[in-house]
């Protein structure tokens, strides 16, 4: 008996299956779109390779921005300011 | 790719300015004397070696951009050393050294995401083109950039103004009119 094909297609948050075809001809579909699947992984396995890539190149901005945050915050302490209601404020010498 | 990182000596060192600056934004008096002291001792070595992380990250981003192009790695380069003599000025403080490199290096950050955008917007062939995930991804990433920057722009400001006891640059006008006569 010949196999049948059926695909999957996606209809909003649901997959419906779809007939396609017997014989030779639910062959080459499912060939192709075995081939188009693979062609998408490919794709997808490209950019998630150049995100990586980017992230990578980008992370010791993240070091950077906290050694300049700790740094900042504790040179204002020490210069007589202190942080009020998010706003850096001299403190007040007492007379 | 070895990840660019601070050394442990200095991520201790920050962690211990950190422990103290809470202490001393809580009122602690003595840890005030205790974090001039750290700051003293620490904040050089710290600020040298995040410098010289910025630097080595900015080569990494500015190859990124340079897509292996000699030309535009030292257009790129002088440009980078441009920014930072003018942003720092002529006699920085150590702080300002960091900030400005952290605004150099953010600023590279958003040029290397335009670069790559606008090449996407050329005619570039179909598998080439950035799939739809991942250009979101890649504006999100880009928005995000603009944000870093802009804020570092406001931390060195802030920094310069704090220091240099000049108050907020805000001024009030009052404008008395007197009546005419008769009225």
């Amino acid at each position: 008996m010949s196999p049948y094909y059926y695909r999957s297609v996606w209809e909003g948050a649901r997959v419906r299956k779809e007939y396609v075809g017997t014989g030779a001809l639910g062959e080459v579909a499912a060939a192709l779109d075995e081939l188009k699947r693979r062609q998408r992984e490919e794709e997808a396995g490209y950019w998630r390779e150049e995100r990586e890539r980017l992230q990578r190149s980008a992370a010791f901005l993240q070091e950077l921005e906290e050694a300049a945050q700790i740094l900042t915050r504790a040179q204002l302490l020490v210069s007589g300011f202190h942080k009020r209601k998010g706003e850096w404020r001299r403190i007040r010498e007492s007379a | 790719m070895k990840a660019l990182e601070l050394s442990k000596e200095a991520k201790d060192q920050l962690a211990e300015l950190e422990d103290l600056s809470d202490k001393a934004a809580n009122g602690h008096k003595q840890a005030r004397s205790e974090l001039r002291r750290a700051l003293r001792v620490s904040s050089p070595a710290v600020v040298a070696e995040a410098s010289t992380l910025a630097k080595k990250g900015e080569c990494v981003l500015i190859k990124t951009a340079a897509a292996g192009e000699p030309l535009m790695e030292e257009a790129l380069l002088a440009r980078l050393g441009l920014l930072r003599s003018e942003i720092a000025g002529p006699d920085p403080s150590p702080l300002e050294l960091l900030l400005t490199e952290k605004i150099v290096a953010v600023w590279m950050l958003t040029e290397l995401l335009e670069l790559l955008l606008n090449a996407q917007l050329g005619d570039l062939p179909k598998s080439q083109r950035m799939s739809h995930r991942f250009l979101k991804f890649y504006l999100g990433w880009q928005e995000q950039a603009h944000r870093r920057l802009l804020s570092a722009i406001r931390e060195l400001a802030r920094v310069r103004r704090l220091e240099s006891r000049i108050p907020n640059a805000q001024t009030n006008v009052q404008i008395n009119v007197s009546k005419p006569d008769g009225d």
